[in-house]
């Protein structure tokens, strides 16, 4: 009985080992398969890989820190920047954004009617698609009338309930004129950063959310798509040599799977790397790098107040008390270590060329406070999300108001939870980081007008005018003056204290690149997500 | 009795089932959601139509138990759902990562199982020596270094400073291979920081499983019996007992996966190796309900077999378990 039973255990023992072996290599195998662009047509948009790019000087291929953000077209990229730019380097736009303004993309001109409610634009005659197709005003008008039936990841084309665009009609091959249902300042702009689709690829797709057959990645842009390795994060842009426009600066663009930036960066894996505050000093003494220091003017940490369920806070002086009491300097010190700028109270960062600088600043001052609140106390909770960064600058503020008489309980939840209590408003108090200050400031409308969710429980008519009169006034004088004004009510009313933006660090090798542009007049993205930061300027 | 079994694991299939379908609902926020921002980051802002679109697009405007029995009825099709945030197949993603994953643990497992056996063979049969004592406490000490904080020193340490391995990834990107040689080679490389770091969890545990049961065996009977026909010691160590001790360290290999797929998740991330594991930490952190379930329930799925397989081999191995 016993030889029975070690005979069946060696036996089975070996078979084991066998079997293993066997799944062993056959995953190996599988490992391949997939890996392998040639086998498993991972090339989306394969035409004569890459040997086109071959130029009389050393090509440069520029590496970037890479993860899967989806197939980049207008309707598979992930929501977000990384995302987004890629899609845009593949797809142009009638319009593109430099330091200062729009400028004309693949519509090189284009005219306002009488009442700005209409928009002609001129398209450039020899603009191809990356299949070598013509693209003509045939496909902007397919592209807006597609988008309004399937609205793409990133939709600028709808303005609260309704498309912005009525008609769209080409007039001659070349131009193409779009008729908007209202004027409002922000629109060109708007249209102007639409991805234009091939009518030949997308005329025959029902659901472009599951399409990526032949032609998902056809654009017109200065790259085009060679190698897509979705389990990798990796992406393969190479030049596409019968661009029209501004010539692609580089032979090809690679985002690489990176583990940690710092090291792939100082490896020369990647050749741009955002790294924090405390390591930038390693890199600011050497010639080898370029240091850039870019004020995020676009984000702010802010101190959301809840004046729907808490009623105290619906007392203007007490919003102020609270707005001097914060010592905002100290933060930068202390959680920004030294970097940082200092938000304004009126919301339009100072950046913006339609800052109003003569508004109430809210420096540090907690005599002030003491003196707005006149002895009175109060008692809330914070609530913050749990990232070390924001915990401790929830018990900064904590500590600050402490000292007027406002005792704060801190409470820290994980970041979606308390994104979750600001969209439905069960806090006293928050912290947290948004964006939504760049570009036009029509966005004092979103925030602070009638239709705001952001704030809870305050409304002002005099703002709400305001904001609607100012994005249909065409007169730039005049609309300063209200958006002027705007600022100056809001700075006063305090709806939520405009704590600080963050500065990011850029650090790259000139030698290798630095066609890097740092700063686009919406103060949108980083600059690796601009298109203008990969073509030749003048 | 085999029924009992079978019905055992298909409760147990439900019940992953089910858990797999709400758990991810039960957290707060949702994949729309999208009101703060990372440094530097653009926050992806959607109008309340567009996510009302989307919602119904999803099928997430529909009450709970719809949406269940919807899901049961994909699932019976094969059906994984498609990615909110990739806008992509479930199934595709995770069918593109898994072997990657799968690659790693089986190395591992094979790694640990077998050095962990042939060590704990070792210890055995100097038992209460000062090189098994060493030993014992040095696997006991090893084994308890989480993986993940091994794998950064590894990183640091052999990848960034020393440079005999690659940094990150599953392979040379972009790098044409001539050779299938050369592509396995690469493939190796990659691989064989994530491999060596999740190894010595499981090495103790084998090396302590091992010793154990050859310390049983040892004292056997037929082991004496063996000693007195003359057999020399390692033929007695690897010929009688060693094979007699061997069926509960081949159930435990089927067993440690389990654990093993769970050390993976987190080397992956430390490495940016594209297996499920990398992928499950992106799911959750978007809140990315038709993926996080997919993975989950292809995780869950993969233990059960295992566990089923283990059962099975086990009462082959040792008839006194089962007749």
């Amino acid at each position: 009985m016993k030889s029975e039973t070690k005979g069946t255990a060696v036996t089975i023992g070996k078979n084991v080992a066998v079997i293993f072996l066997l799944l062993l290599s056959m995953i190996l195998g599988l490992v391949g398969c997939t890996n392998r662009p040639s086998e498993s047509g991972e090339i989306i948009s394969g035409d004569a890989a890459g040997n086109e790019n071959a130029t009389a000087e050393e090509p440069v291929i520029i590496r970037l820190a890479g993860e899967d953000v989806g197939l980049p077209n207008p309707f598979r990229h992930t929501a977000g920047g990384a995302g987004v730019s890629k899609a845009t380097l593949l797809y142009d736009t009638l319009l593109e954004k430099d330091e200062n303004q729009d400028i004309p993309w693949l519509a090189k001109r284009w005219e306002m009617n009488e009442d700005g409610t209409s928009f002609t634009f001129f398209l450039h005659e020899n603009a191809l698609w990356h299949d070598g197709e013509p693209l003509t005003a045939e496909d902007v008008v397919f592209t807006f009338n597609y988008y309004k039936e399937h609205p793409p990841v990133s939709n600028s084309l709808t303005d609260g309930k309704k498309y912005i665009v009525t008609d769209t009609k080409a007039i001659d091959d070349h131009t193409v004129e779009i008729t908007l249902n209202s004027y409002n300042n922000t629109y060109l702009s708007k249209i102007g950063s639409v991805l234009i689709l091939p009518k030949h690829i997308w005329e025959n797709v029902d659901d472009p959310t599951t399409f990526d057959g032949n032609g998902a990645t056809v654009g017109s842009g200065p790259y085009k798509m060679e190698i897509y390795n979705p389990e990798q994060g990796a992406y393969r842009f190479v030049a596409f040599e019968q661009y029209y426009g501004l010539q692609p600066a580089v032979a090809a663009i690679e985002w690489v799977p990176v583990s940690d930036e710092v090291l792939a960066f100082d490896n020369e894996e990647i050749d741009l790397v955002m790294p924090t505050a405390d390591l930038v000093s390693r890199y600011k003494e050497s010639d080898e790098y370029i240091v850039e220091e870019v004020p995020a003017y676009r984000n702010s940490y802010r101190l959301m107040m809840n004046m729907e369920t808490v009623p105290e806070l619906c007392a203007v002086d007490l919003r102020k008390a609270i707005a001097y009491a914060v010592n905002r300097q100290e933060i930068i010190e202390k959680i920004g270590r030294g970097v940082g700028l200092i938000s304004s109270m009126g919301y339009v960062p100072s950046s913006s060329p339609w800052y109003n600088s003569d508004i109430e600043q809210y420096d540090y001052n907690p005599e002030k406070a003491k003196a707005l609140l006149e002895g009175r106390t109060y008692s809330f909770t914070l609530l913050t999300d749990n990232s070390a960064k924001s915990t401790k600058m929830a018990e900064l503020i904590k500590i600050s108001l402490d000292e007027v008489g406002i005792d704060v309980t801190v409470e820290s939840v994980e970041s979606k939870a308390r994104d979750n209590a600001l969209k439905t408003g069960t806090y006293e108090l928050l912290l947290t980081h948004a964006g939504g200050m760049g570009g036009d400031p029509d966005y004092l409308r979103g925030i602070y007008g009638e239709k705001s969710t952001t704030i809870k429980g305050w409304s002002n008519e005099r703002v709400n005018e305001l904001a609607k009169a100012q994005a249909i006034e065409r007169d730039e004088t005049n609309r300063k003056e209200m958006l002027f004004e705007l600022q100056k009510i809001i700075a006063d009313e305090v709806p939520m204290v405009m704590l600080y933006s963050t500065v990011t660090y850029f650090v790259y090798r000139p030698e290798k690149y630095d066609g890097w542009m740092m700063i686009r007049y919406d103060h949108n993205q980083r600059c690796d997500f601009y298109k203008l930061s990969y073509v030749v300027r003048n | 009795m085999k029924s009992y079994a079978k019905k055992h694991y298909l409760l147990v299939l439900l019940a992953v089932i089910t858990i797999n379908f709400f758990l991810p609902r039960l957290m707060p926020g949702d994949p729309f959601l999208y009101l703060s921002v990372e440094e530097g980051e653009v926050a992806a802002a959607f109008s309340e139509e567009q996510i009302a679109q989307y919602k119904a697009y999803y099928g997430m405007d529909k009450p709970l138990y719809m949406q269940f029995y919807d899901y049961i009825l994909k699932l019976l099709q094969g059906d994984l759902g498609y990615s909110i945030y990739y806008n992509t197949s479930v199934l595709e993603m995770i069918l593109l990562r898994i072997p990657w994953t799968i690659f790693i643990v089986l190395c591992a497992l094979f790694l640990s199982s077998f050095f962990g056996t042939l060590l704990g063979a070792i210890s055995a049969r100097l038992r209460e020596k000062p090189a098994d004592k060493f030993m014992y406490l040095f696997m006991v000490v090893f084994s308890e270094i989480p993986s993940f904080l091994l794998g950064i020193v590894f990183l640091f340490v052999l990848a960034a400073k020393l440079k005999w391995f690659p940094l990150s990834g599953g392979i040379t990107i972009f790098a044409p291979h001539t050779s299938m040689l050369s592509y396995m080679g690469d493939l190796l490389h990659h691989a064989a920081l994530p491999i060596i770091t999740l190894t010595p969890a499981g090495l103790g545990n084998f090396y302590i499983l091992a010793r154990n049961s050859m310390l049983t065996v040892l004292s056997k009977d037929y082991i004496n019996t063996a000693k007195a026909k003359g057999l020399k010691k390692w033929q007695i160590l690897y010929k009688h007992a060693l094979r007699n001790a061997l069926p509960p360290i081949i159930a435990r290999i089927f067993l440690s996966l389990g654990s093993l797929f769970g050390g993976a998740v987190l080397i992956e991330n430390v490495f940016a190796y594209p297996g499920v594991g990398k992928l499950m930490r992106e799911a959750v952190l978007k809140r990315d309900y038709v993926l996080i379930q997919g993975i989950f329930l292809t995780v869950a799925v993969t233990m059960l077999l295992m566990n089923w397989l283990a059962d099975v081999i086990y009462k082959k191995l040792d008839p006194r378990v089962f007749r």
